[in-house]
């Protein structure tokens, strides 16, 4: 299953971490998460399991808690409507 | 949301008045647009402008006016935006459209229009956007309708055409969109319209709860002073977001607050001499509006709801930045309890 944004959505980085709009709704999505997540996590081209790997190598953190985190994170941004979650 | 915790590195989306020049004299248009303005920007300064704006990925420009498709290379602009795969909206009064822009809009997913229209019958359309104008709006409405384009019906709420607010819905609904509201502003020629047009708190009252039972109606401004319910706030943001998620430019690339802050003391820039990024960042005007928090809402149990509401309204009623929007929540309430209290001591 990869990650991408849903239709529509748009992200950028920011210091602070990542500001997803969606123009359908004139919503936007504030993510704090500094330097871990960049736009091109939500091309469709990484899977969750990929991102965790990837974050957890930058960073150099055991991937369990990156793990967690990022499953709050993605379930968030998903019932916002900001990114679905498809087959690759 | 605190700004100074979330700073962004440009607005998500802006205002762009591409032109004053305008077709109609609406008795409420908040840049008293008519004759085109002299030094308006060139197509090549505009093109400049939008490099900046994708370079800084500034989600959407909304354009206005004055009327944006009279402006002679607004479609090649357009086009030009749409390149960079940005989001653009443009308010239009509906009665210019030609083949190319009816052309330029269908089955573009980059492109929302919404059409002006102040009222559900000539009668009360008329008499704010001018005599026989509510026909020749429906005509261009027809020209876009069932044509996949993305269409919206914009109305400015105002106590002539209040009562009409669910005739415009269903009105709207009827050629395919959907009904955006907007609260009238003393902007402009508003101003000299403002007691006349302006809601008194019983309407207010009315439009809070209407807003609040109706999700489906579009609201692209402050309504979150005004309102009560969290599904409504849920829709837009919680506080003013003039310098901190956007601004405006004006037809000759000064760089406002918001569209109706166009003010000489708030000028935060001239894009002809200044970068965008330079004066989004560094303008003492944005910074001060980035940092503001009228003093005499910071005891209101709804700061945190509301957080002053809209600057406009109340630089406009007091001349005082540090005043509350005199037509918030917690103001339209206490009018309406006053007045409750004055009926029960008869």
């Amino acid at each position: 299953m990869a990650l991408r944004l849903a239709e529509n959505v748009q992200v950028r980085k920011e210091d602070w971490g990542l500001l997803f709009y969606s123009p359908a709704r004139h919503g936007v999505c504030f993510i704090r998460s500094g330097d871990r997540l960049y736009p091109q996590h939500f091309d469709g081209t990484w899977t969750f399991g990929d991102m965790v790997v990837d974050i957890a190598e930058r960073t150099e953190t055991p991937a369990q808690p990156i793990e967690q985190a990022m499953r709050k994170l993605i379930t968030n941004l998903v019932e916002r409507r900001m990114i679905v979650d498809e087959p690759c | 949301m605190n700004h100074a915790d979330w700073p962004l590195s440009a607005p998500v989306n802006l205002t762009w008045e591409i032109t004053h020049r305008c077709n109609l004299s609406c008795i409420h248009c908040l840049s008293s647009s008519g004759r085109e303005t002299a030094g308006e920007l060139e197509l090549e300064e505009c093109l400049s402008i939008v490099d900046q704006l994708a370079a800084l990925k500034v989600f959407e420009i909304n354009f206005g006016g004055g009327e944006p498709l009279l402006k002679d290379y607004f479609l090649t602009l357009l086009r030009y935006i749409h390149e960079k795969g940005m989001v653009t909206c443009v308010s239009t009064n509906g009665t210019v459209f030609n083949d190319e822009a009816v052309a330029c809009f269908t089955g573009n997913p980059l492109v929302n229009v919404q059409v002006s229209l102040d009222g559900a019958t000539a009668e009360v359309n008329d008499r704010i956007r001018g005599q026989g104008t509510f026909q020749r709006i429906l005509n261009g409405v027809e020209r876009l309708a069932n044509r996949d384009i993305s269409l919206s019906i914009s109305t400015v709420v105002t106590a002539i055409n209040f009562s009409q607010l669910g005739q415009l819905k269903e009105l709207a609904g009827s050629f395919g969109a959907r009904l955006r509201v907007s609260r009238f502003r003393p902007s402009g020629r508003a101003r000299a319209t403002w007691e006349e047009l302006r809601l008194n708190s019983r309407q207010l009252q009315e439009l809070a709860d209407w807003l609040d039972n109706d999700t489906s109606i579009l609201t692209g401004d402050s309504f979150f002073s005004i309102s009560r319910e969290e599904n409504r706030r849920e829709l837009g943001l919680n506080m003013c977001g003039a310098c901190k998620m956007t601004c405006c430019i004006d037809p000759c690339g000064l760089v406002y607050p918001c569209a109706f802050l166009q003010e000489d003391e708030f000028c935060a820039g001239n894009l002809r001499e200044t970068s965008f990024k330079y004066i989004w960042d560094m303008s003492p005007v944005f910074n001060y509006f980035r940092g503001l928090e009228p003093a005499s809402c910071q005891k209101c149990p709804r700061y945190n709801m509301c957080h002053g509401g809209c600057p406009a309204i109340a630089y406009f009623a007091n001349k005082d930045l540090n005043q509350p929007d005199p037509e918030c929540l917690i103001n339209w309430t206490a009018d309406l309890t006053a007045g409750l209290l004055a009926g029960s001591s008869k």
